[in-house]
């Protein structure tokens, strides 16, 4: 067998990166140049780089004038076709496209079997999957987003959202498409972009969430003449909105923003808290039409207008349960009543008011993060003996995950270390930005972390039995 | 229908649009797309970086994608994982995977691999469709999942950072019959890399497959091996040093979660031993433990004229604007 070359460029350059191998592959596919007859055997480069370097995929963007200004210097990876080279054990959608035809009679389903599984994390630990069906999605769009929030099919429509939420899904992909709008698709959300494609788009609608709203607002004091004036209506969700920014919002973007409320298990949207004569701040508004909302006591009781209790949700948006999960699912949706955990009143004008969560479910921007999961990774962690986590707000008022943590005895661990376990573990949203150590955890009679307490609230220790049990 | 609700300022047009032309029982998702495409053929569904996509479109692609599925073995029912960011691509496999009467399971395309071997476990998908630079995350958890058997990739999101003295690059293009299989190539190569790291001072570099060679649950090298027709092309980068990587996000604009999973946690050379080994050492001790491993010769060599011609050709790609 002939040697293999070894190809050593110590000072090369990111294109050097992208291009030594492509080049010694493409020499040994016949046919491609045989500009000689000279024989091409295996090969290793090793190489580095003598300033740095990005090598970028085709999607990927880059500010190519900051980097000449960094002294960076930046390669592009070419988008691999059909018939490049694949990662071994995998296939290309284009290849599996391109040999299929476009010819396809969609399969008639059941429309109560589900069409998604959507995974959304609660107390207890890892993340379940939600199933919504045909009816439900579809339910959303004809009973809930035609009467809150009507598209039509001249509407522009900005997919800044990820796709993968309920949000994003229900109201931007599947809506857009029922009611045949035209979608304009953003992969990686900065405000810049968000702002670029609102104009180019002359987009009509933003569904979005209150950070984004937040973002745009602060990038328009900055560029008044660019403002685009071309939204109908925005939709924020995900978090509350504060006043102030509905209010800059709408009048520098001459828009209306409506707020909904909703949550995986109700495809999204089930309230919407309307800007102007019938707005109410701090509400969530009352139930859209098709969803029947109350407010249960603890014995599944409707309580008065203006009683505390949790809310209650019923109607075609509703999910048939969890993915493999009876017990559950029972236990959530009760004679078709789904508890939602969070807790909150109705007013005399039907309006509703969340006031805190029955579970100890944290949030941040949009996504649900299970203390459990978070504990359990840090109950793997060596050195430690208890941990808990809770949701605190951060300065702009958005919830951020803290650990409090009791080591074993003598071990060491320090934040930083904890911070960096975790992050080897879980998303970086589920990451806590801070860890407390103490030399106990608050428990209730049973044993059970009392994370009210760590929040800082009174705890009546019977109600929380009760209230957990 | 509440025509009145947004008219005060700025009238829409086309009324009749708001989705009346539907039939009015509920119906399967896929079937909603084609009453769509039947009222709106030709008009614009998908807008994404310049380029538009008809309602026909978005539907022969959906239609693609649902046949390709099939071809694959998947049939109504089964569960199909979508980790992808919103590229019509998305919309594209969401449909298809609806018209063939398959269930979706998009997740967060931030998921780590815990988290992704939990939902792909749970769903029991048997296919994934994801973007080209995560094949590596899926074939590195592939055994722990049983039910999932295809990995569907799309899109070029690569992103590589490299530093003078810090990261080493190494490619190796070889006829695929020098190895038994891709797990044997994938096995040999974590192997010499284990093998450098431990000669260079890093004791407890370690390998499972497919992917990342660690020092405790940090990455130090990463391997990628790509197939065409009968070579393989391995790509690999071993950190000397620790990267600068705040530098490189001045230019790459991306939110802190993604920055936060852009950058994952890494070691180097010089972090575990305190000592930073020159890019010769490196070298000399990477081609004798690969020549030993392989049991093949390697000699100081050069790219030929027809390499050198794609070497060139791929220069100007690459720093084409």
């Amino acid at each position: 067998m002939a040697p293999w070359r070894l190809i050593y460029n110590p000072k090369g350059d990111a294109a050097d990166v992208v291009s030594y191998g492509a080049a010694l592959a493409e020499g040994r596919i016949v046919g491609k140049y045989q500009l000689s007859n000279e024989e091409l055997s295996d090969a290793v480069v090793i190489q580095s780089v003598k300033r740095k370097s990005i090598v970028a995929g085709a999607d990927v963007s880059v500010d190519r004038k900051r980097a000449a200004q960094e002294n960076i210097d930046v390669a592009f990876a070419p988008r691999q076709g059909r018939r490049g080279a694949k990662p071994l054990g995998s296939v290309f959608l284009s290849e599996l496209m391109s040999n299929a035809s476009p010819r396809f009679d969609a399969e008639e389903r059941d429309v109560d079997e589900p069409a998604a599984l959507l995974y959304t994390s609660g107390t207890t630990g890892k993340p379940k999957g939600v199933m919504l069906t045909h009816r439900n999605f579809i339910s959303q769009c004809r009973d809930i987003c035609a009467h809150i929030f009507p598209l039509y099919s001249s509407d522009r429509v900005v997919l800044v959202l990820p796709l993968y939420h309920v949000y994003g899904l229900a109201n931007g992909l599947v809506a857009g498409i029922f009611f045949g709008c035209g979608l304009s698709m953003i992969p990686q959300y900065s405000p810049q972009t968000l702002l670029d494609s609102i104009r180019e788009a002359r987009a009509t609608c933003l569904i979005a969430v209150p950070i984004m709203y937040n973002h745009l607002v602060t990038l328009s004091r900055r560029k008044k003449a660019e403002i685009p004036q071309s939204l109908r209506v925005s939709v924020s969700g995900g978090a509350p909105l504060p006043a102030e920014t509905l209010k800059e919002f709408e009048r520098v973007f001459d828009t209306r923003i409506l707020e909904g409320y909703g949550l995986t298990e109700t495809t999204s949207a089930v309230s919407l808290n309307e800007s102007g004569e019938k707005y109410k701040p701090g509400s969530i508004g009352p139930a859209a039409p098709g969803v029947e909302m109350k407010v249960f006591d603890e014995s599944d009781r409707e309580v008065p207008d203006g009683n505390e209790g949790e809310i209650v949700i019923r109607g075609d948006v509703v999910t048939r349960g969890y993915w493999n999960l009876p017990e559950e699912t029972a236990a959530t949706i009760i004679d078709g009543w789904l508890h939602t955990g969070d807790l909150g009143y109705r007013d005399e004008d039907g309006y509703f008011f969340i006031t805190d969560r029955k579970k100890d479910l944290i949030i941040r921007g949009g996504y649900n993060i299970s203390p459990r999961e978070v504990e359990e990774v840090l109950y793997s962690h060596h050195d430690i003996e208890e941990a808990a986590v809770i949701g605190v707000p951060d300065k702009r008022g958005e919830e951020i995950v803290k650990a409090f943590v009791v080591l074993k005895e003598g071990e060491q661990a320090d934040e930083k270390s904890i911070l960096e376990f975790c992050n080897q573990h879980l998303t970086g949203f589920k990451v806590p930005r801070s860890v407390e150590f103490r030399d106990s955890l608050p428990k209730n009679a049973t044993g059970k972390v009392l994370h009210k307490e760590l929040r800082g609230e009174s705890s009546d220790e019977d109600r929380m039995i009760t209230r957990e049990g | 229908m509440a025509f009145g609700l947004f008219g005060k300022k700025k009238k829409v047009q086309g009324e009749n649009g708001s989705g009346e032309f539907h039939s009015d029982q509920p119906m399967a998702l896929g079937v909603m797309l084609e009453e769509t495409v039947r009222k709106h053929k030709k008009k614009e569904a998908l807008i994404y970086e310049g380029k538009t996509y008809s309602y026909q479109d978005v539907d022969q692609q959906a239609n693609r994608v649902a046949n390709g599925l099939k071809a694959l073995g998947i049939q109504p029912g089964d569960r199909v994982a979508i980790m992808l960011p919103n590229i019509p691509e998305f919309a594209f496999s969401f449909f298809g995977i609806q018209k063939l009467g398959a269930v979706a399971v998009p997740f967060n395309t931030l998921y780590k691999g815990r988290e992704i071997i939990h939902i792909l476990n749970d769903s029991q998908a048997r296919a994934v469709i994801t973007l080209t630079n995560s094949a590596n995350l899926f074939n590195e958890i592939k055994s722990d999942c049983p039910n999932f058997e295809h990995l569907i990739l799309t899109g070029q999101r690569t992103l590589v950072f490299l530093e003078p003295d810090g990261a080493v690059n190494v490619q190796i293009v070889c006829g695929s019959s020098t190895f038994e299989s891709g797990d044997d190539a994938f096995q040999k190569l974590g192997t010499v890399f284990v093998g450098v790291l431990n000669e260079l001072g890093v004791e407890d570099a370690w390998y499972k497959h497919q992917g990342a060679v660690r020092v405790g649950g940090k990455k130090i090298a990463n391997i990628i091996i790509n197939e065409i027709e009968n070579l393989y092309v391995i790509n690999a980068v071993c950190f000397l040093d620790t990267l600068h990587t705040d530098d490189f996000f001045k230019v790459i604009y991306v939110t802190p979660e993604l920055k936060d999973k852009a950058v994952e946690p890494m070691t180097s050379v010089h972090e575990v031993t305190g000592a930073l080994p020159s890019l010769e050492t490196f070298r000399d001790i990477f081609t004798r433990r690969l020549s030993e491993e392989l049991g093949i010769e390697i000699e100081p060599g050069h790219l030929k004229r027809d390499e050198k011609f794609g070497y060139e050709k791929n220069r100007a790609v690459a720093y084409k604007t």
